[in-house]
């Protein structure tokens, strides 16, 4: 066997063993990915805090009653390796939109895992839906 | 059939092909070191480095995780907006049934109960498996030591040492290494019962014996072999392979993890009441 085989075979053995998502804290059994969001608001809070990063959106609607949303994130360190910079990149009173998904509670919360920007920039916020939850296979054979 | 489950047909097939292969101690143990792997200068390969797990791709950073990227943090703009969470495929974990049943209970739990939520430290060889989080290694000729992001944990592994005796055990263990030829083989005894191994759920006794074999295989990797053993929990050793890769420019941050950790209080909101979670 060629070393480039041994090596596709463990490039191919990390992809299905190896979780990125693995030893996160689990935003699967708080936030529900079958009920993703988008949210348009007005930053009212940011939280650049461990082991999640918050920020606050004052969300008003057709109507002109307003709701207040909080969104959960990423770590810090994470953040600043996807391209944020506290107090740059999105600051109180800014105007940005965010795909999520929603708390299970029903609560006004959700894991954002996109946040937009006006001039229309597009960074990451947070994991894919379901991080931490295990993924999609159980370590163990499911009897 | 779903797009994943194709996906993990197709690399399952791939690593029949060399599934044999693989096994061989002598290509594991002794790689021929010469593609780019820097040396100490007593003749040791270097695995002084910042290193990523559980992501395969070359590069830096910031170049391996764009795009979907495999730890989610990706900087390109041409992403998908919004990727699904990865499929997870392994071969099951050779648990006793009693044991396997409390792993699935986890699993179906969705993680609630990891030690993470906790902020605890993840044990070995989990932490090293964590891509969100870069490690570092540093090498000496009498002892390696490796300084985890996350948790901000470190290990301290004296080489051709005894293991300690006056040390309680602990959620990351002992460790001593030596070389087998070019790869340092660690041995990692005197564990807590309170981390997991790897994935969700998978839990282990205070009989837990890690062996970890890392192999630089070039410039870029480090072959990371490891073998778990429990009597108390397992039927038979369970052996990983997976893959460091270098990460130049990448540099080790601040983390504490106690600073806000809301998602605890979160739940405890959710068991009580009684928001419906499970798989």
């Amino acid at each position: 066997m060629s070393r480039l085989t041994f090596g596709v075979c463990l490039t191919a053995l990390v992809w299905l063993f190896s979780n990125p998502a693995l030893a996160h804290h689990s935003f699967g059994a708080e936030f529900d990915a079958n009920k993703p969001i988008t949210l348009k608001g007005v930053v009212t809070k940011v939280e650049w805090t461990n082991p999640h990063s918050h920020f606050s959106l004052d969300v008003t609607d057709d109507k002109g009653r307003t709701a207040k949303w909080v969104l959960t994130g990423y770590t810090v360190n994470a953040l600043y390796r996807t391209g944020w910079k506290k107090d740059v990149t999105m600051k109180v009173g800014d105007t940005v939109t965010i795909f999520g998904w929603r708390a299970r509670d029903g609560s006004n919360s959700a894991h954002a895992r996109e946040v937009t920007f006006t001039d229309g920039k597009k960074l990451f916020y947070g994991p894919p839906a379901g991080t931490g939850e295990g993924g999609s296979t159980p370590a163990v054979k499911v009897p | 059939m779903t797009r994943q489950l194709l996906a993990a047909i197709a690399a399952a097939a791939l690593c029949a092909t060399c599934a044999a292969p693989s096994t061989n101690s002598t290509e594991t143990a002794k790689p021929a070191a010469t593609n780019g792997v820097p040396r100490t200068a007593d003749g040791k390969p270097d695995l002084t480095g910042v290193w990523q797990g559980g992501n395969g791709r070359r590069g830096t950073w910031e170049e391996a995780n764009s795009g979907l990227g495999v730890g989610g943090t990706g900087v390109d703009p041409a992403a998908p907006a919004n990727p699904a969470s990865q499929q997870v495929i392994t071969d099951p974990a050779p648990y006793k049934p009693e044991a396997a049943a409390r792993v699935l209970e986890s699993f179906n739990k969705r993680g609630i109960d990891d030690p993470a939520g906790l902020c605890l430290p993840l044990g070995v060889p989990r932490l090293a498996l964590v891509g969100l989080f870069p490690l570092q290694i540093v090498q000496t000729p009498t002892q390696v030591v490796i300084l985890h992001e996350y948790m901000s944990v470190f290990r301290v592994i004296p080489l051709n040492a005894e293991h300690r005796t006056d040390v309680a055990p602990t959620y990351m263990g002992d460790s001593v290494a030596r070389w087998d030829g070019d790869t340092l083989v660690v041995d990692v005894v005197n564990f807590n019962d309170k981390g997991w191994l790897t994935g969700t759920g998978t839990f282990h006794s205070d009989a837990l014996h890690v062996t970890e074999r890392y192999a630089r295989i070039d410039k870029d990797q480090i072959d990371y072999v490891i073998t778990m053993e429990d009597p108390n929990v397992l039927t038979k050793p369970w052996t990983v392979k997976t893959t460091l890769m270098l990460r130049e420019g990448t540099h080790l941050q601040e983390y504490v993890c106690a600073e806000n950790n809301v998602e605890t209080a979160h739940y405890e909101k959710i068991l009580k009441e009684g928001v419906a979670y499970r798989r």
